[in-house]
């Protein structure tokens, strides 16, 4: 696998990890998932308008994120969406699996994990 | 500002999703457009340069469509990461589960039909298995041979077996373990409660052995039993043992009086002691082995040799036979002929039951060729989802797996349901199967029932489902990509292998309905025979005399003139008489030669004749025609000076093709010493061995002549309702002899009705399977001619925008169709020419070939197709050429 397929599997594996952590404690609308993630990762990672999308109904259809349309005075309405029951499971189960992969990778290679 | 929405909405003009959940899509994208746009402008870019890059995602990501399209859906499980073979079954089961419910009617259609054929073919062939294939209730029953004598000169198949065989057969065979004979006479059952009739059976005491049975209490019979005029002792039958003695092990030694007579009980037969046939109780049967032959009349079985066949055994067995012949006893016209015991009680079912199946399993084809075209027809809606597949990297093998996994998960909810609905067919079949039927038949369902239904299960799901999923995983992947927003149109050879389906539907639906038609046609013919007698109104019932109490030939003639003046002066009765063998009530063979007969070669045939005793009053209880002379009066018989007889049509026409027999005289060929009797009267033929049998050569003589069968049928004739008649009758019999059963108490049409049941049953079931084909197919071709017209929808707007009258378009259509149904029954005619002929046994004389059935049932198809190509066709031509022209 060369380096820059294996970026993007990591990077397509670890994209619902974090948009289950960002709605974990609050609902948010698209757009702020997109801008958060850009900015917690300090430009490393980036979403735009064609890749959230996709990403973000996919989870939604599997019942572990759930969007609600909500108006706010003076705005346009935005979707926000929070996670479910489900989605915590799955989210608890991934951060696990995350965090066994990276100390085996810290283990083998030296590196260290934030 | 720019109008976002208009931009997602061009950019993903291609996403067709439900109106309400697309609009949604389309407001959240531009939301999001917007914001980003904002934060571009706040951040200092020109107004041209922010939209450029916000809208520059949706530039650069070709397969947005897609991923949105499908993500928004319900979604797909996600399939396992590694090839878990197990789970990717999983995952394809559930997969399936969804399409069939986002199908709910295509997969309802389904599974109707397929549960329609399978129950027929369940509830068919569980008959089947339970008549051919089961083993019987004994061990290692398949080396269990009927044996009989036959003899083709007297037309006679099977004539019993004479004592004198059974001695010759008995000790020089070399082929048998053991051999058993029986006879099956009826017992009266007295003095243990009221007088009952049973059915017993005189047996030899090899039976057990044969049977490899053992008793459930005491022994078997002992040799010296077996001796001509031996001790009276009987068997017990276990329902007899249960009935009249509760179970009691105390029983041994008990008396049991039949006939009058007492039988110490030495045992009791185990529950399986089912053969001879619904016998209750076994006594032994005592031959004389005096080289006399006193007839034929006794039932054999025996239990071959290891590895020894049938034909083996014939060979060994016709040699210990002519031995016999060579040591100067007469027997030159019967030989041994050897049945497996199966084949000999159920022969005749044979053909019926693999007619029946061969038709259900013919409806069950068309129902699975109808299934095939609705899947194609489907498949081709769902070319993109497959394409979809292809284009991230599922292997052709892998998209045949999902399709075969849906056709199956259909096939086993079909089949379950099937198998449901076939077991009551089944129980409704068993409900209505004729007294005749064995009672050792078991009709429980067993393993082989399980792995037929599987069986036929499997093969269904395979056969329409392996074809279309072939056809779909050959779909051009990137042409249905790309016509994915369209209507994915069908292929050529899509539509010519849906042509091919309907074709052979039709034809297959023709050859069944032309061969039900000829078996209703023959059902038909045979109700409508002349019986020779009047069934309505008729009761009949049976008496079984004790030999003790009517020893004397003068007991016997008085009783009966008793019994049927008595009857005579009932209210309700309008004739009576009495015997010996009513219409379909037996045969009792004998052979006559009429005075100046040329004499018989000796390998000429003498065909049997039925010999009937009957009282006066019985021809006009019966309903029977005199044609020329009279019938028996009160002293016909009583003189042994002037005997007399009457004699049917065929023995009249077999003796005297042109003269008048009556005064003619006939007497029994055997005897020279034999008196003459004169012909008194020639009757018109009764159908004695059914309506469907053959007529034989009747001679019928008076009973105070001949005073020897001590039971006869007693047949009442009453002015209304027969059943009426049976109280009173009872009455007046137990005023003179109330120690005697009446039995077998039913009307005539009752007798006549039951003696057709096979062919009524097998008849009206073909005649529902062939329905049933004719409806499949005619919903079959209404499918595919439908989608067809809808393919072409624009194609028949361009015709008509041409110029196209409706009437054209109409016809256009109807042509298309009709060739398709000209085909199906040119062939279906030629399948029906060829195996027309299997079904010549059950036709009854008519012709397999029959015009009449075959015009009918083509006009019928052409009618029946024309109707089901007419409404799509003319919803065609009804077409509004503009509308048709902008579907796309």
């Amino acid at each position: 696998m060369s380096i820059q397929s294996l970026d993007r599997e990591l990077k397509k594996g670890s994209a619902e990890l974090l948009v289950l952590s960002l709605v974990e404690d609050r609902a948010r609308h698209g757009y702020e998932i997109s801008k958060l993630i850009e900015s917690r990762s300090e430009g490393a990672l980036k979403f735009n308008v064609a890749s959230l999308y996709p990403l973000v109904y996919r989870l939604e259809g599997r019942g572990w994120i759930q969007g609600k349309w909500v108006e706010k005075a003076g705005q346009r309405r935005r979707r926000y969406y929070r996670i479910t029951a489900a989605g915590r499971k799955v989210l608890a189960a991934q951060r696990q699996g995350w965090k066994q992969f990276a100390e085996a990778v810290r283990r083998i290679a030296g590196v260290d994990y934030a | 500002m720019p109008d976002w929405k208009g931009i997602v909405r061009h950019h993903l003009a291609a996403l067709k999703l439900e109106g309400s959940k697309e609009s949604e899509v389309f407001d959240e994208l531009a939301q999001h457009l917007e914001d980003r746009y904002q934060e571009l402008l706040q951040s200092g870019v020109s107004a041209a340069e922010a939209e450029r890059i916000a809208i520059e995602p949706l530039n650069t990501s070709p397969s947005l469509v897609e991923a949105l399209s499908g993500a928004r859906r319900r979604p797909a499980p996600e399939p396992p990461a590694r090839p878990n073979h197990f789970a990717n079954l999983l995952y394809d089961i559930r997969i399936a589960f969804r399409g069939m419910r986002q199908k709910p009617t295509f997969s309802l259609l389904v599974v109707g039909m397929l549960a329609l054929g399978i129950a027929g073919n369940a509830a068919i062939f569980s008959t089947f298995n339970s008549l051919f294939l089961k083993p019987l209730p004994f061990p290692d029953s398949s080396r269990l041979i009927d044996l009989d004598d036959t003899a083709p000169r007297w037309n006679l198949h099977y004539v019993g077996i004479s004592e004198p065989d059974l001695f010759a057969w008995r000790r020089n065979n070399t082929t048998f373990d053991g051999m058993a004979f029986f006879d099956n006479p009826d017992f009266n059952l007295s003095r243990m409660g009221p007088a009952q009739h049973i059915r017993g059976a005189k047996v030899t005491r090899e039976m057990l052995g044969v049977l490899g049975i053992g008793l459930t209490l005491g022994r078997n019979f002992l040799p010296e039993e077996e001796q001509p005029n031996g001790p009276k002792v009987a068997l017990l039958g276990y329902g007899l043992w249960q009935r009249l003695f509760s179970g009691d092990r105390q029983v041994l030694g008990k008396m049991l009086v039949l006939d009058n007579e007492p039988y110490k009980i030495v045992g009791v037969l185990p529950r399986e002691a089912v053969f001879p046939d619904r016998a209750e109780v076994w006594v032994p049967l005592q031959p004389r082995d005096d080289g006399q032959n006193h007839g034929w009349y006794l039932g054999g079985i025996g239990r071959l040799k290891r590895s020894v066949t049938v034909a083996q055994a014939s060979a060994d067995l016709l040699r210990a036979h002519r031995a016999r012949i060579v040591a100067g006893h007469r027997n030159e016209i019967t030989s041994p002929i050897l049945t497996p015991l199966r084949e000999r009680y159920l022969g005749d079912f044979r053909t019926t039951s693999q007619v029946l199946l061969v038709a259900v399993a013919v409806v069950l084809l068309i129902a699975c060729v109808n299934i095939a075209a609705l899947m194609l027809v489907r498949s081709s809606s769902r070319a993109q989802e497959v394409a979809v597949r292809a284009a991230i990297g599922a292997s052709r093998g892998r998209i045949i797996r999902q399709l075969l996994t849906e056709t199956g998960l259909l096939a086993l909810v079909g089949g379950i349901a099937g198998v449901l609905l076939g077991r009551l067919g089944l129980r409704a079949i068993v409900s209505l199967l004729p007294d005749t039927m064995p009672r050792w038949i078991d009709f429980q369902l067993d393993m082989r029932f399980a792995a037929f239904c599987i069986l036929v299960t499997a093969a269904s799901a395979l056969l329409f489902g392996l074809f279309p999923a072939l056809q779909a995983s050959r779909t051009e992947m990137s042409g249905a990509l790309h016509v994915s927003a369209r209507r994915a149109s069908f292929s050529r050879a899509q539509s010519r292998t849906l042509n091919v389906l309907v074709v052979s539907e039709i034809g297959l639906a023709l050859a069944l309905l032309i061969a039900s038609g000829l078996l209703v046609r023959a059902f038909h013919k045979v109700t409508h025979v002349d019986p020779g007698f009047r069934a309505e109104n008729v009761l009949t019932f049976d008496l079984d005399l004790p030999e003790q109490k009517y020893a004397k030939s003068e007991q016997l003639v008085a009783f009966y003139r008793q019994l049927l003046d008595r009857l005579r002066r009932a209210p309700g009765v309008a004739a009576a008489g009495a015997s010996s063998a009513p219409p379909l009530g037996g045969h009792m063979g004998q052979f006559f030669i009429a005075e100046g007969d040329r004499p018989l070669g000796p390998n000429e045939n003498t065909p049997v004749v039925l010999q009937v005793i009957v009282t006066p009053g019985y021809f006009d209880a019966i309903g029977m025609t005199v044609l020329a002379g009279r019938q028996f009066d009160e002293h016909d018989g009583e003189s042994q000076q002037h005997p007399v007889a009457m004699v049917n049509e065929t023995f009249a026409r077999r003796h005297w093709p042109q003269a008048n027999p009556v005064g003619k005289r006939i007497r029994y060929q055997r005897d020279p010493d034999a008196s003459w009797w004169e012909v008194v009267g020639v009757l018109h033929n009764e159908k004695h061995y059914g309506l469907d049998g053959e007529d034989r050569p009747a001679v019928y003589i008076p009973e105070p002549q001949l005073p020897w069968p001590l039971s006869l049928s007693v047949v009442l004739r009453a002015y209304s309702n027969p059943e009426s008649l049976t109280g009173p009758a009872r009455q007046i019999l137990a005023g003179i002899d109330p120690d005697l059963p009446m039995y077998a108490v039913q009307t005539m049409t009752g007798r006549l009705d039951r003696s057709l049941w096979v062919r009524r049953a097998y008849s009206w079931l073909f005649g529902v399977f062939s329905l049933a084909a004719l409806v499949l197919a005619a919903a079959g071709i209404y499918g595919v001619i439908s989608y067809a017209v809808s393919q072409r929808t624009h194609e028949i707007g361009i015709r008509m925008a041409v110029g196209a009258t409706p009437r054209e378009v109409l016809a256009n259509v109807l042509r298309g169709g009709m060739a398709l149904v000209a085909v199906g029954t040119a062939i279906g005619l030629a399948v029906a020419l060829a195996a027309a002929g299997l079904l010549e046994k059950l036709l009854f004389g008519v012709s397999p070939r029959d015009p009449l059935v075959y015009a009918a049932v083509v006009l019928a198809v052409a009618a029946v197709g024309l109707l089901a190509n007419a409404i799509p066709a003319r919803r065609a031509a009804s077409l509004d050429p503009m509308k048709a022209l902008r579907t796309e």
